[in-house]
């Protein structure tokens, strides 16, 4: 085996030929990375979403709350099946209101009931105070907060006829909830004018009497409900970010394309640049195939030390905060660029795949040098 | 014009290098064409003189409101709206939640008077569907990629709505933005649904006299209904259809950041190829002087060396992504999310110049070095 400290110290003798090649691989991770932080972190708000012993009941087939309306008789149904331990009866509307950049998007109410937030221990009130029933205030998420007009604490908001104030900010632990703006429910429904129910949400008294509740609403004829996992309901919206997911996956691909044929390039150079060394390499016993790896190597070192700066180069689009629309509910969905180490750990591999890649045509022909002609050859 | 051949020779001297190249270069902009016509398709409605006299009122809350179809009544006296349908997006699932499309109930009587650029096959389709109400129509390009025919039973299954509708195709239609959607009737719907849910649709399309119009149909619609229980907001189908882009979130930066970044990956792939070429040849470079050979010929040659084979790679890329998405059935491919992508000449004719623009910086500094260089020095350089 020739020692991999002669690749190393073959790539840092051609500076900027290998900086050039280094660099426009790094580019090329560092778009990947990038693009794969913002659709992490757009599916992370889902998956994170939800306690396992918590049931969203909605009205059957509509799929979302935002499509789902239903008798509020229903809930006093429900709330003495077996099983069941406390439940909230909400309702869901959704406003178009500009951002504070400008452009309007929609945004998501929820009228909440008492036992709304005993359901979900992961919501804190961070600043100001909760809303008092009867009066049209509002709790808003601070993600919400920052990113739309108005709505920010003692600010104030038109909906419907009515000006809603906003009493207090919330933060949800970049669940699916901190996309959105709480207020009461009878207030919510007086002021649209819909004495219904978009969700009830159910906490159940354990894992059997979930499975078993999910099957007896299903089958009972009066209630016309599903009843979904609130875990399940959030993950099945992860489908939010799979335009971005395909997006970033076809620009990925073709620049690593491009990036192999930048990589080949400089390794052909490379290897004709070496020919004497390849060929006394050879006359000092080392076989083929040892040249071949020789230069694979190399390559993916290469391609490695542009992995480890194309991260280095998205490093600070982590954390970043932005929103899209989410086209299940039909509304804006806040999230942030999420960089873990996984995922940077995936950039270097796909760095090193296009190095390996990108080397081994080169490889290939250094190891075929014919030993004699190079040898006497100026090269 | 007599370096003629000589800059050819030079530019395949390296056949491998300049292939490489020509690829590396040819995929970048290949991705770059692919991002600004995906960004156009999104942004850039097909904007017919038709859509620019078609007005949208929906809501002022938001799209999940209705408004009391009684409105309609009241939108066609307003001064110069000609005609107005009501319209409902029924959104709902066809067979399978991935094949997504737009699903739209409108009034079929005034249908073909707010959408003239909407063209049916044959006058006796459009019959069929004025006749039959539970006729529908459906985009040509749609229906390819179900396979579809006249006649065929198409069961949307409903989510908004608690109910199932099933129409029957009268015919296809094409022109506008009808390719990939399916029309029903806005009254069979309305029979449907439960009777808490009738009579309230979500949109209305107006139609104006003239363009001209437009500005005072949208104030004066508005202001009627102000005060009332469901106030509306009223735009340009242009207007709306941007709309729904900007909630999509910063589209238009995502695309534009990572194609900087991708042309600056092609200048980089450039300088290089010829940063080592020129390297290679320096000491020719010197004979070359010393035959007489001006710095700035040298310089001029060397660029149009470049520019050759950036513009090659660039105009390859720009053409393959031309005729692959014609190739493609973009729709089938991407279930229905970007119906279809056309690379105009114009954004071939950008690649182009991109390349050109790409070549000329990225040769100019070394080249600019080499040209400039002492024939003594290169000599020696050569003898290293």
């Amino acid at each position: 085996m020739i020692p991999i400290k002669y690749n190393i110290r073959s790539v840092v003798v051609r500076r900027m030929g290998t900086a050039m090649t280094v660099f426009g691989v790094a580019l090329t991770v560092a778009v990947f990375v990038s693009i794969l932080a913002m659709v992490r972190g757009l599916q992370s708000t889902y998956v994170d979403t939800g306690n396992p012993l918590n049931l969203i009941l909605i009205r059957r087939g509509s799929q979302t709350e935002t499509n789902s309306f239903f008798d509020r008789d229903v809930k006093k149904i429900v709330e003495t099946m077996d099983g069941v331990e406390a439940a909230a009866g909400e309702i869901v509307v959704i406003i178009n209101h500009p951002r504070v950049t400008g452009e309007t998007s929609n945004v998501m109410i929820r009228g909440i009931s008492e036992n709304s937030m005993a359901l979900r221990p992961g919501i804190q009130l961070v600043e100001g105070q909760m809303f008092k029933p009867g009066l049209r205030e509002m709790v808003v998420s601070r993600s919400i907060s920052e990113r739309f007009k108005d709505t920010g604490l003692g600010e104030s908001i038109r909906i419907g006829r009515s000006d809603w104030k906003v009493v207090g900010i919330f933060d949800a632990a970049r669940t699916a909830y901190d996309s959105e703006i709480w207020a009461d429910y009878n207030e919510v429904a007086q002021e649209f004018e819909r004495p219904i129910y978009s969700s009830i949400l159910l906490r159940t008294s354990g894992e059997d009497a979930t499975a078993d509740l999910q099957k007896r609403i299903a089958d009972d004829r009066r209630l016309k409900l599903d009843a979904v996992g609130e875990r399940e309901y959030f993950e099945k919206q992860t489908s939010t970010g799979d335009a971005i997911k395909i997006l970033a996956y076809f620009v990925a691909v073709i620049m690593a394309i491009g990036s192999c044929f930048a990589v080949m390039n400089t390794m052909y150079a490379a290897t004709s640049r070496r020919t004497r060394e390849i060929a006394t390499l050879r006359v000092l016993g080392f076989r083929r195939w040892s040249i071949l790896v020789s230069f694979v190597l190399e390559s993916i070192v290469l391609g490695i030390v542009g992995g480890i700066v194309g991260c280095l180069l998205a490093l600070p689009v982590h954390g970043i905060s932005t929103g899209t629309t989410n086209f299940t509910s039909f509304s804006e969905v806040v999230f942030q660029f999420r960089i873990t180490p996984e995922l940077m750990a995936e950039g270097i591999l796909f760095a090193a795949i296009m190095g390996g890649i990108g080397g081994l045509l080169p490889a290939r022909l250094a190891s075929r040098v014919p030993i004699v002609r190079a040898l006497r050859s100026d090269g | 014009m007599k370096f003629v051949s000589f800059v050819l020779r030079n530019t395949f001297r390296n056949r491998r290098r300049t292939v490489l190249t020509v690829l590396s270069i040819g995929m970048s902009l290949f991705l770059i064409c692919t991002l600004r016509t995906l960004l156009e398709a999104l942004e850039n409605p097909p904007a017919t003189p038709e859509s620019a006299r078609r007005v949208l009122t929906r809501h002022a809350t938001g799209l999940a409101n209705n408004m009391p179809v009684a409105y309609k009544e009241r939108i066609l006296k307003v001064p110069g709206v000609e005609f107005a349908v009501s319209n409902q997006w029924f959104g709902g699932e066809y067979i399978d939640p991935a094949n997504f499309f737009a699903r739209f109930a409108v009034d079929a009587d005034h249908f073909f008077d707010v959408y003239p650029d909407y063209q049916v096959e044959s006058p006796e389709q459009r019959e069929t569907f004025l006749k039959n109400r539970t006729a529908s129509l459906a985009g040509k390009r749609l229906a390819k990629r179900f396979d579809w025919k006249v006649g065929q039973t198409i069961t949307l299954k409903g989510d908004i709505f608690p109910v199932d509708v099933e129409t029957r195709i009268a015919g296809f239609l094409e022109g506008g933005n009808s390719d990939d959607s399916f029309y029903f009737h806005w009254d069979y719907l309305n029979e449907l649904i439960p009777k808490e849910m009738a009579d309230r649709p979500g949109t209305f399309v107006i139609r104006a006299g003239s363009s001209d119009d437009v500005p005072a149909i949208v104030d004066s619609v508005d202001s009627m209904f102000q005060n009332s229980a469901a106030p509306t907001k009223t735009e340009t189908e242009g207007a709306f259809i941007l709309g729904f882009v900007s909630m999509m979130g910063n589209v238009r930066f995502l695309i534009t950041s990572i194609s900087t970044v991708v042309l600056f990956t092609v200048v980089l792939v450039a300088a290089n190829t010829m940063a080592m070429s020129i390297r290679e040849r320096t000491g020719e470079i010197a004979i070359l002087k010393t035959l007489g050979f001006t710095p700035g010929l040298i310089l001029t040659m060397t660029i149009v060396e470049s520019a050759l084979i950036a513009v090659t790679g660039g105009l390859l890329g720009a053409l393959a992504g031309r005729y692959l998405y014609r190739g493609l059935d973009m729709g089938a491919v991407t279930q229905g999310f970007v119906p279809f992508l056309d690379v105009r000449w114009e954004t071939v004719g950008f690649a182009g110049a991109v390349s050109l623009a790409v070549a000329v910086i990225s040769t100019f500094f070394p080249a600019l070095n080499v040209s400039r260089m002492p024939i003594a020095v290169a000599l020696r350089r050569r003898a290293q």
